[in-house]
């Protein structure tokens, strides 16, 4: 419902290929993570099983729905342990005090990402940040619960996606 | 080191049951989830732990297992839990 | 040098563990069901990550390191989207949603 002028789905065999590519070879990879062994006959069971998952996870989320680059996600990787260290601190913080510093609320974020698999993404990310929860969105809104709803939580979510508009590319394209 | 292990693994369990105490507390069926939840977590870290204290890598694809269902129990909790209002649409803003 | 390893395990875990206590103590103390949310989602994902980070080094080879992380990844994103769910199910089952400010 949001204005979405659901241009050009011109390269959209390209993409499926790709995107059953990337991910038939990231799921193998996952399987020979989980089961390391080299014998031949695993390794057969682990592409078949590779193949069916790629399968069930194209039919799921098809590659329209926007993709992630993963590159530029693990760039913003040690960010992101580190706000969630400090979110786990936080919690810990006023969970130990004698009397707990809690002025919950609500905040609602305008966000530049259309409603799809980009958002979800994004909310993902935002839940491991300190103070702050995602727990409902509207058409261009996503409402946060926070610990302490006085703290700069718009601010801070903006800052966060700034910075993840390069790795979480939405489903239609926006320009 | 191993008894460490243990000790931590020890530890960690006895988090989770006490925190299954808001399983019988409630109020909601949100909160109950919320300590299946910390199973699920908590559960996972005590496996690790222990797995690595008798030096046993089995643990870890139960340790796996156990995060697998911990995923399925909340997508199911959250499928199937009744709604209190049927036919209200999405959620207004109460704030 | 193997005990410098050690004693980088026995932070991370002892770490991890603190926050296992404070995510329970989080979950049984907070006020209302979206607080304990919190509790929940940011204390315990972090005390598994720390008690993997702990292991990381007892563990032989690279590959069981890797599956390791992917446990904790698996957690921890279907922890979060879990924790997204169960608050929007718990606004939509109790009608107060928190007692005023």
């Amino acid at each position: 419902m949001t204005d979405g002028p659901a241009r050009s789905p011109a390269p959209a065999a390209n993409s499926t290929m790709r995107a059953t590519l990337s991910r038939g070879i990231g799921l193998f990879a996952l399987w020979i993570v989980l089961m390391p062994s080299a014998k031949p006959a695993d390794l057969v069971v682990g592409a078949l099983a590779a193949a069916g998952a790629t399968w069930v996870s194209l039919r799921l989320l098809p590659p329209a729905s926007g993709r992630v680059r993963f590159a530029a996600l693990l760039a913003l990787l040690p960010r992101f342990l580190w706000q969630s260290l400090l979110a786990g601190i936080d919690v810990a913080r006023r969970a130990f005090a004698p009397r707990m510093r809690l002025a919950p609320g609500f905040v609602t974020y305008r966000t530049g990402f259309p409603r799809g698999q980009a958002r979800n993404n994004f909310a993902t990310i935002t839940s491991l940040m300190p103070g702050s929860v995602p727990v409902g969105d509207g058409p261009d809104t996503i409402e946060f619960h926070c610990l302490d709803a006085s703290q700069p939580v718009v601010e801070q979510m903006a800052e966060e996606e700034r910075l993840l508009a390069k790795a979480l590319v939405p489903g239609e394209r926006h320009g | 080191m191993a008894e460490f292990l243990l000790g931590a693994a020890g530890f960690v369990l006895a988090m989770v049951a006490l925190g299954l105490v808001r399983i019988l507390r409630g109020p909601g069926d949100a909160d109950r989830m919320m300590a299946a939840q910390l199973l699920g977590s908590g559960g996972i870290a005590a496996l690790l732990l222990g797995g690595a204290a008798i030096g046993d890598d089995t643990v870890v694809d139960v340790s796996l297992t156990l995060a697998l269902l911990a995923a399925f129990a909340s997508i199911a909790f959250v499928q199937f839990a009744p709604p209190s209002s049927p036919g209200a649409p999405d959620d207004e803003e109460r704030t | 040098m193997s005990t410098l390893v050690d004693l980088f395990s026995y932070v991370a875990i002892g770490a991890g563990a603190i926050f296992f206590l404070a995510g329970t103590v989080g979950l049984l103390r907070f006020p209302d069901t979206l607080t304990r949310l919190h509790a929940l989602t940011k204390a315990d994902n972090l005390g598994l990550g720390l008690v993997v980070l702990g292991l990381l080094p007892h563990v032989a080879g690279v590959l069981p390191a890797l599956k390791l992380i992917a446990i904790w990844l698996l957690v921890l994103l279907s922890g979060a989207d879990a924790s997204q769910l169960i608050a929007r199910a718990a606004r939509r089952g109790e009608p107060r949603s928190r007692p005023g400010p």
